[in-house]
């Protein structure tokens, strides 16, 4: 995305969340805490949290376990928000779905215009919000008695739910009495099949869908379905659901080894994905990738979300020790210390200047 | 008037379904005269080998508060379920069915061994025997 075109948007953006009282409450939290940060200037890290935000600051195995501690982080998420973009005619491309309408054309004055504009660009906002990157869920184990005298009572199991109204999905009791007279709570796969037959939830099947078996998983990635694939795992699964996790990740990895990062652009797994990458120290690819587009505030903010996510890294240290970084020096720093394929990235930053050298328009921003 | 919280029988030929109803004891389950259906349970087991049970547990507590009494069956499958102590029923069923099965294994076997020796036999019988084909 062009550098003016991200910077409108970023202004747009403040200006829509700043004055439209009329919206703000509908937003989720997180989400507009992340936004309200954006104040239209470019890529210093606004106001700085000291250390207080731990799974952050140390890298420890927990830490390895949990990336969702580091994913919902103010900043982190200031910086995917506008690393995601917003591409108008992506958002509200056309999909054959059912409920899709007919697109209807008016007649507006300017002001109109700049309205309806604005309230869509809100509205996107919605559909950009990210499916938050969690680690696996700890599995169910509790049992709540023990009836060895039960047995041969059943051949089969016993799965009682509690249907009591205005429960949370979460929190509804699934108890299972197995044949051998043992009364247990159900484990995560045994809930998410019950939840859905009592419960069901649109868009999701019972078991797993054929689609996200590997085989098939390969063929749809090789078909280049990767939004598609992205979207049914979020409405299919639960986030923190390993099977979630491990559709999601095999396909970043795939975009990964294609290159295809702009497929995602503008989409609400763009974040995620990056942050995959980030989380997992994978980013030279994307960082080449984005050099090569000429995108420096992209780049700049990929390092200085390594950085966030990874604050023991070297060239987070060097950074903090420069007294006014530019971007290219910040990057450059990554590059030199923590950059797996070093040379590379050295390359893309060198045929970076070359090209701003040669142009001579880009200004060199702070 | 018995308030009682049983099983209403649904379902259709060779396929039961209970329905957990609040209604008076004695009338007829399809009379169409059921107070409330707070629950569900399914006798025939799914393809992962389970018997589905739905309870409205808040609405169970609440008719139980009002004088409901839940019936024989009800109250076994509830104490399986861990909402009330198991039922001694439960108890005597289970000591029942495994003495069943502790004689029924003995009594496949010797029907099973029967069987195999009956087959042995009418091999043998209609088989030709090779020295006489031989002979001939």
């Amino acid at each position: 995305m062009a550098a003016s075109m991200k910077c409108a948007w970023a202004r747009c953006l403040s200006t829509i969340l700043l004055n439209s009282t009329k919206h703000r409450c509908q937003i989720s939290q997180p989400l507009y805490a992340s936004c309200s940060n954006i104040s239209g200037d470019s890529g210093e890290g606004g106001t700085d949290q000291t250390g207080q935000e731990a799974g952050l600051a140390d890298d420890t195995k927990k830490h390895r376990r949990d990336p969702g501690k580091a994913f919902t982080d103010v900043r982190v998420q200031k910086i995917l928000l506008r690393l995601t973009g917003l591409d108008l005619d992506k958002v509200y491309e056309y999909r054959a779905a059912k409920g899709a309408g007919v697109a209807k054309v008016a007649l507006m004055s300017d002001q109109q215009l700049k309205k309806v504009y604005e309230s869509a660009s809100y509205k996107a906002l919605r559909k950009l919000q990210m499916p938050p990157v969690l680690g696996a869920r700890e599995p169910i184990d509790e049992v709540l008695s023990e009836d060895p005298e039960l047995e041969g009572l059943n051949t089969s199991k016993l799965v009682f739910i509690d249907i009591s109204q205005r429960v949370p999905l979460k929190k509804r009791t699934i108890v299972v009495r197995e044949p051998n007279g043992t009364l247990r709570k159900a484990s995560w796969e045994e809930r998410d099949v019950t939840l859905q037959k009592y419960f069901p939830q649109s868009g999701r099947k019972i078991g797993l869908p054929r689609m996200f078996q590997q085989d098939n998983l390969e063929c749809m990635l090789d078909d280049g379905k990767h939004e598609y694939i992205l979207n049914r795992a979020c409405s299919q699964f639960e986030i923190d659901d390993p099977e979630y996790i491990r559709v999601t990740q095999r396909t970043y990895e795939h975009i990964h080894s294609n290159g295809k990062f702009e497929d995602l652009r503008s989409t609400r797994h763009f974040g995620p994905m990056i942050f995959y990458f980030t989380y997992y120290k994978k980013i030279d690819k994307l960082l080449v990738a984005f050099l090569e587009e000429e995108s420096l505030e992209d780049s700049v903010d990929l390092v200085k979300l390594y950085h966030i996510v990874h604050p023991s890294c070297k060239s987070a240290e060097k950074v903090a020790s420069m007294p006014d970084p530019t971007p290219l020096e910040i990057i450059g720093a990554f590059a030199e210390m923590d950059a797996t394929q070093k040379s590379l990235v050295q390359q893309a930053i060198q045929t970076y200047e070359k090209e701003c050298d040669s142009t001579d328009s880009t200004q060199l921003r702070r | 008037m018995a308030l009682a919280i049983r099983f209403a029988l649904f379902g259709c030929t060779n396929r039961p379904f209970f329905h957990i109803v609040v209604m008076e004891k004695r009338r007829a389950q399809r009379s169409g005269k059921i107070k409330e259906m707070i629950g569900s349970y399914d006798p025939m087991p799914n393809q992962d080998n389970q018997k589905l049970v739905a309870v409205d547990f808040q609405k169970l507590q609440q008719w139980l508060g009002f004088g409901a009494v839940p019936t024989k069956h009800v109250a076994e499958l509830l104490g399986l379920g861990g909402f009330y102590p198991i039922h001694p029923m439960s108890y005597i069923k289970a000591k029942r069915k495994r003495k069943l099965m502790e004689k029924q294994p003995a009594d496949m076997q010797a029907k099973e061994e029967t069987q195999e020796t009956a087959a042995i036999q009418v091999n043998e019988d209609t088989q030709p025997d090779s020295t006489e084909d031989a002979s001939q």
